[in-house]
């Protein structure tokens, strides 16, 4: 076998992954128990951790391209913590929600924030990322 | 409790994505993200399918909700659509395809259970 499914450098990739999943989706749960669904359950919380996580995750993706960061920072913390504590599954159920409550503007507001503001903040953290030293 | 599954259960979806989207990426060359469009779909569905189900007081769908949690990613899609050059055609189209069925997948797991 000169490929193995499980050679130990795949192990360690993997258990990277999970650890970051660990902190990413711990942190997620943290946050949505802070911040409670707002007045006629619009989902706060949620825009939190993906409006935050998108900011960070481009500050981080500009530092690791310029300091030639490991495959095991990225695998951590890209894909592990940043890409754990942002969720798509909760965003696509919550629109559903919102449009089957007849909550058509708050529904069209939720995406709107969340698209426009997640684009915006993952360009300016990756110009900080870039600039700052 | 809650805690401690919603977070182990999450560990294991970003474990899935990392090997899902990896193993994609390495089959086309489209260049477009199509692994994080899959997993993003996909775990738009499960969380409809699990959310429409009533009983939320189990352990079993608190480690579903906590699953699709991490193994879905939306700082990914951003990163990914605003490397593709806002504002291009196929940002706009990496954007809305992936907003439409999401929605779209989300319903249908709704539905399925209801």
């Amino acid at each position: 076998m000169r490929h193995p499914v499980l050679s130990s450098r795949r192990l360690r990739s993997v258990a990277a992954v999970a650890g970051g999943g660990l902190v990413g989706s711990a942190a997620r749960t943290a946050v949505g128990l802070m911040i409670p669904a707002m007045e006629g359950g619009f989902p706060a919380s949620v825009i939190v951790v993906n409006l935050l996580g998108s900011f960070l995750l481009g500050l981080f993706l500009a530092r690791w391209e310029r300091a030639t960061g490991g495959a095991t920072s990225l695998r951590f913390w890209a894909i592990g913590v940043l890409g754990s504590f942002t969720t798509f599954s909760a965003f696509s159920t919550d629109i559903v929600e919102l449009l089957a409550a007849d909550r058509v503007l708050a529904g069209v507001g939720y995406v709107g924030v969340s698209l426009l503001g997640g684009l915006a903040l993952a360009r300016v953290g990756r110009r900080i990322g870039v600039v700052v030293r | 409790m809650s805690f401690v599954a919603l977070s182990v259960a999450g560990a294991f979806g970003a474990v899935f994505r990392y090997v899902i989207t990896g193993w994609i990426q390495s089959r086309h060359r489209s260049g477009y993200p199509v692994g994080t469009f899959v997993v993003n779909i996909t775990g738009s569905l499960g969380l409809g399918l699990v959310l429409g189900f009533d009983s939320f007081e189990s352990v079993g769908a608190l480690a579903a909700i906590g699953f699709f949690g991490g193994f879905t990613t939306f700082s990914t899609w951003m990163i990914e659509s605003l490397g593709m050059g806002l504002p291009s055609l196929r940002a706009v189209l990496n954007l809305a395809v992936s907003l439409f069925g999401g929605v779209l997948a989300a319903l249908a797991g709704f539905m399925l259970m209801s």
